[in-house]
């Protein structure tokens, strides 16, 4: 089912400020394991489900994407467009994407043949504002389904490579959400006292927004913020975490300490596999909005290993989803069954 | 509606850096007194005027700070060294004219420099046309702040002028209130301070109200002079609605709402999407649970600098604007 | 028009089976006579009224990758096959080998690239696919070295009349030639589906040689530069504007008798047509013109923008034409 859910989630768009468009989707995968959805105003969605106390705890992954906004119709039938969120431009090149306009269409970010460029041109970095989408059609025709303001985003099936690995665009961070769904439906298994809101935060890409309004709009106790983190690659340097090897611990001052150890603890008992990253200072996650919320909310951070963050094919292991799902679970069990006040007195 | 260039001046030549508002507050609690219901100023120095009504809460924000410079250090020959308050380039400023809210006034120089391109704050200083560092050092403190000189100037289409950004989006709300229709609507003005600075006064002034919806007017850049700049905005193209800068995605129902009234009441439009820059919007959208916001842009080329240029009808269009969003 | 199928085959050039399969199979049904030579270039022979001996070629093979080493995490190192702009290999998926295995060649985050490093296209030498295998041992069990690797890309309608895909450079050629000899015409002329013209124009030298032609028509797709901010000197040709007609190539002077005769044959029939304003690339006509006592030449091409890359993209109009103009060139042949 998590497979599913990833390859249906990443098929589909929700890019920063456009999370509105595709909540079907999320409903579907949630409604078994939930009581409620609410959604914050800025476009994050809230899954409830009811616990037998009052203790409220957030799991926050974000929904949303990088993707491209068209900022100009030209001649010939391209469009001109800038990022929303950080994008790498090489990564854009030879690409296939669909524009969301008054219907969906497609185009090729194209570039200029080797043949027509200098080797001095051809060294010089390539920036956004030199790529275009080619649609094909007629100015005139384009300008009646298309404005500015529109988003595209590349269009890429999502594909399984060797075992339980992936890849897909947009991983980053569907796969936290993904990780979410495995906790809500172990805990409908073992049960749960706590309130938990899986939240599906909005524009994280674009400066953590959507947590910062649904964590004002929760008040939780805690919260266990889920993002992805870079995964080893032959140009990594070798403190990287590898995949398959279960989710990142964050270990650093955005993060409760107490809390984090609680959580290293369970994982230790159950056998559940964790590996450790020190952040010093900003996590540039959700953490980043969570931890200062209201009077403040403390916060663990955990991230899936992920390979090529921020481009087309983002690539992951599935068992790393389903691990720390289930010791997310495992944890919030642990957390029912104590003095919550306790473990977070300083 | 015709243009009221008398306003306009007035507005441009208050002296009104981010965090010391008081004259164009004062000038513009005088200007609207009398239309509203309730006026009060906040702990930061907002001035929030209120319509009352019984339905949805609207926020409008617009930022009566500037851009300016401050005085760090007061040499023993009688110069001034400073530092920048809000966004400005140390490399465009040599030769301006500055003037200070004693009214003296001053031009940037530079030391002897190898290289113009390498020009940094540090290397420059005001030089304040006086021969006595006695003078000197009993009208200028550390401190104090001074703001670009330019001489107000409009033709039959366009204004040239100083703080334009943001004095233009206080001229319109200022002109909405006047032209204000009964409604049940609940509408907040919100002149904001220090926005120059980092959107300061509409984090607070948006926590204190919470609205509904808020939409802040604010100039944006135009891509139709030589500078270089790519988009689609332009002069004379109509109100800007923005679609995403910096700070803001512009909320899908405040693009509708927007876009929808300028056709029904045949306002011209034209979308915005701006790659840098932000915009109270973007403070005010992320207050407690959120608040869906959007931006009516007064199209300005030139900014930042010391000759802001808009056109007079892009102006009317976005009071028009306003005042069909109060109605709704 | 077979351009579905065609491109969405892998043919990386010295690797062109499931391309020759492909044309043999539809040489059976179409019942037209062919053999594969020694290099496995497919030779078809269209009987007809026969004046000279006429060879109409297109290549089967494509440009993409080839795995040049296992590292000993499971990642693939590899090099490329024909000219490959490093620029497009940046996060894409491909397909390696016979069984298809997919991986992904993917980029360091944006969030760890330095100011400098930010859009810089990667040298092919520090690129590598990724499978998802955890260990060497694991990788070798899907992949070998020497392996071929085509990008994945599907073939797309779009647009006004435009299509995407990979390899169109030269699928379209290929299946110009095969819905030109399920024509039946009663013109003599052979229909030859080269391979290796990427690596070098290999199969076109035997080919030629064989057949020893007094005329060579090529049909290619050629590169087309009509994009924004491109000086309209520079774009080479333009997409919907017609059958690109050669002058000049790194590889020939196409014979300007025969060229202009092509022109007259366009105009009169209302062929859409355009020059080919690019003395750069070359193609199979350059081995074909110099084999043996030689012959003349004409290329006839689509025109493709983003060549080389794996979203190719070109007009079924102008591949109409195309095939409209050939197929009136080899008809006045017999006058």
């Amino acid at each position: 089912m998590i497979k599913d859910f990833l390859f249906e989630i990443c098929s589909n768009q929700f890019v920063s400020g456009f999370e509105y468009s595709n909540g079907h989707i999320l409903e579907k995968y949630f409604d078994a394991f939930t009581d409620s959805l609410e959604r914050d105003k800025i476009g994050s969605y809230i899954f409830k489900s009811n616990g037998t106390k009052d203790t409220k705890i957030m799991l926050a992954a974000h929904i949303d994407e990088i993707g491209l906004m068209i900022t100009s119709i030209l001649d010939g039938g391209f469009l001109k467009f800038t990022s929303v969120g950080g994008i790498n431009a090489a990564s854009l090149v030879a690409q296939d994407v669909t524009i969301f306009g008054k219907e969906n269409i497609f185009g090729v970010i194209g570039i200029k043949p080797p043949h027509l460029t200098s080797d001095e041109e051809r060294k010089k970095p390539i920036k956004i504002e030199d790529l275009f989408i080619d649609t094909g059609y007629s100015k005139e025709y384009l300008e009646k389904i298309v404005s500015i303001g529109d988003v595209a985003v590349i269009k890429r099936e999502p594909i399984s490579l060797c075992g339980s690995v992936m890849s897909a665009k947009a991983l980053d961070d569907r796969a936290c959400v993904a990780v979410m769904i495995e906790t809500a439906k172990e805990l409908k298994k073992i049960s749960h006292k706590s309130n938990i809101y899986y939240t599906a935060t909005a524009q994280e890409e674009t400066g953590c927004r959507g947590s910062k309004t649904a964590g004002y709009k929760i008040d939780p106790d805690i919260a266990i913020v889920l993002d992805v983190d870079f995964g080893m690659t032959p140009d990594m340097p070798p403190d990287t975490a590898s995949l398959g090897k279960g989710p990142i611990v964050a270990i650093g001052g955005r993060l409760n300490p107490k809390l984090t150890k609680k959580f290293i603890d369970v994982c230790k008992e159950y056998n559940y596999k964790i590996q450790y990253e020190a952040v010093p200072a900003a996590t540039g996650t959700d953490t980043e909005s969570l931890q200062i919320n209201r009077e403040g909310i403390p916060c663990i951070l955990l991230s899936i290993p992920l390979r090529y963050m921020h481009t087309s094919v983002e690539t992951i292991d599935i068992e790393d989803v389903k691990n720390t799902g289930k010791a997310i679970a495992r944890f919030i069990n642990e957390i029912d069954n104590s003095d919550l006040e306790e473990i977070l007195c300083f | 509606m015709e243009f009221n260039s008398k306003l306009m001046k007035d507005l441009s030549n208050c002296f009104s850096p981010s965090g010391r508002e008081k004259n164009v507050r004062e000038f513009i609690t005088n200007e609207i007194k009398d239309y509203v219901d309730e006026i009060k100023v906040d702990a930061l120095g907002n001035l929030i005027a209120r319509k009352k009504g019984t339905g949805k809460k609207i926020l409008f924000s617009a930022h009566m700070d500037q851009i300016g410079l401050i005085i760090t250090h007061v040499d023993e020959k009688g110069f001034l060294r400073f530092s920048n308050v809000g966004g400005i380039n140390a490399k465009e400023l040599l030769g301006f004219r500055v003037v200070f809210d004693n009214g003296y006034e001053g031009v940037i120089c530079s030391e002897k420099l190898e290289e113009k391109e390498k020009i940094t704050f540090n290397k420059l200083y005001i030089d304040v046309a006086s021969t006595s560092p006695d003078f000197v050092k009993t009208n200028f403190q550390i401190g104090d702040m001074c703001v670009f000189q330019s001489q107000y100037y409009e033709t039959e289409e366009c204004v040239i002028c100083k703080a334009a950004d943001d004095r233009i989006g206080c001229y319109i709300l200022i002109e909405a209130i006047k032209n204000y229709s009964e409604t049940e609507t609940d509408v907040y003005y919100v002149f904001s301070v220090q926005e120059e600075v980092g959107c300061r006064g509409a984090v607070t002034a948006g926590y204190g109200i919470n609205p509904d919806i808020c939409i802040a007017l604010d100039v944006t850049a135009t891509g139709d002079s030589l500078d270089g700049i790519k988009m689609d905005v332009k002069l004379d193209g109509g109100a800007a609605i923005k679609l995403m800068d910096k700070s803001l995605i512009t909320h899908p129902e405040i693009k509708d709402l927007l876009t929808n009234l300028a056709k029904e009441n045949n306002i011209k439009y034209q979308y915005e999407v701006l790659e840098f820059g932000g915009t109270d919007a973007g403070a005010i959208h992320t207050t407690m649970s959120g608040v869906p916001s959007g931006v009516i842009s007064i199209p300005t080329r030139n900014l930042h600098s010391c000759s802001e240029i808009f056109h007079k009808n892009d102006v009317l269009e976005c009071i028009k604007l306003v005042n069909a969003v109060t109605k709704q | 028009m077979f351009l579905k199928e065609l491109t969405e085959l892998c043919g990386v050039s010295g690797y062109e089976y499931e391309v020759r399969n492909y044309i043999k199979n539809k040489l059976t049904e179409i019942g037209c006579e062919f053999y594969v030579d020694k290099l496995g270039n497919v030779i078809a022979h269209n009987k007809g009224k026969k004046t000279k001996t006429i060879m109409i070629s297109a290549h089967m093979d494509e440009v993409g990758l080839i795995v040049t080493h296992i590292d000993s995490n499971g990642f693939i190192k590899f090099k490329n096959v024909g000219g490959v702009d490093p620029k497009v290999l940046n996060s894409k998926v491909v397909l390696i080998g016979e069984n298809k295995v997919p991986g992904v060649i993917g980029s360091k985050a944006v969030h760890l690239m330095s100011q400098e490093e930010r859009g810089k296209a990667i040298p092919i030498d520090k690129l590598y696919i990724d499978i998802g295998a955890d260990s060497k041992d694991e990788a070798e069990k899907k992949v070998n070295i020497g392996d071929y690797v085509a990008f994945k890309s599907d073939y797309v309608e779009f647009g006004d009349n435009l299509i995407k895909a990979k390899a169109l450079d030269d699928r379209v050629g290929c299946s110009a030639i095969l819905e030109l000899l399920a024509m039946k015409l009663d013109v003599d002329f052979y229909g030859v589906f080269t391979v290796m013209e990427e690596v070098g124009l290999r199969g076109a030298i035997t080919a030629a040689y064989a057949l020893q032609p007094d005329f060579g028509i090529v049909l290619e797709g050629t590169v087309s530069a009509d994009m924004p901010e491109v000086d309209e000197h520079s774009k080479s040709t333009l997409i919907g504007k017609g059958a690109a007609l050669s002058i000049i190539d790194n590889s020939t002077v196409y014979d300007i008798d025969a060229v202009r005769n092509v022109e007259k044959i366009a105009k009169e029939n209302n062929i859409p047509y355009q020059f080919r304003k690019s003395s750069s690339g070359g193609n199979d006509a350059g081995p074909i013109h110099k084999t043996k006592e030689g012959a003349k030449v004409i290329a006839i091409s689509v025109p493709c923008r983003y060549i080389h890359s794996s979203v190719n993209v070109a007009s079924k109009n102008d591949y109409k034409s195309v095939v409209e103009l050939t197929k009136t060139v080899l008809l006045e042949q017999c006058k």
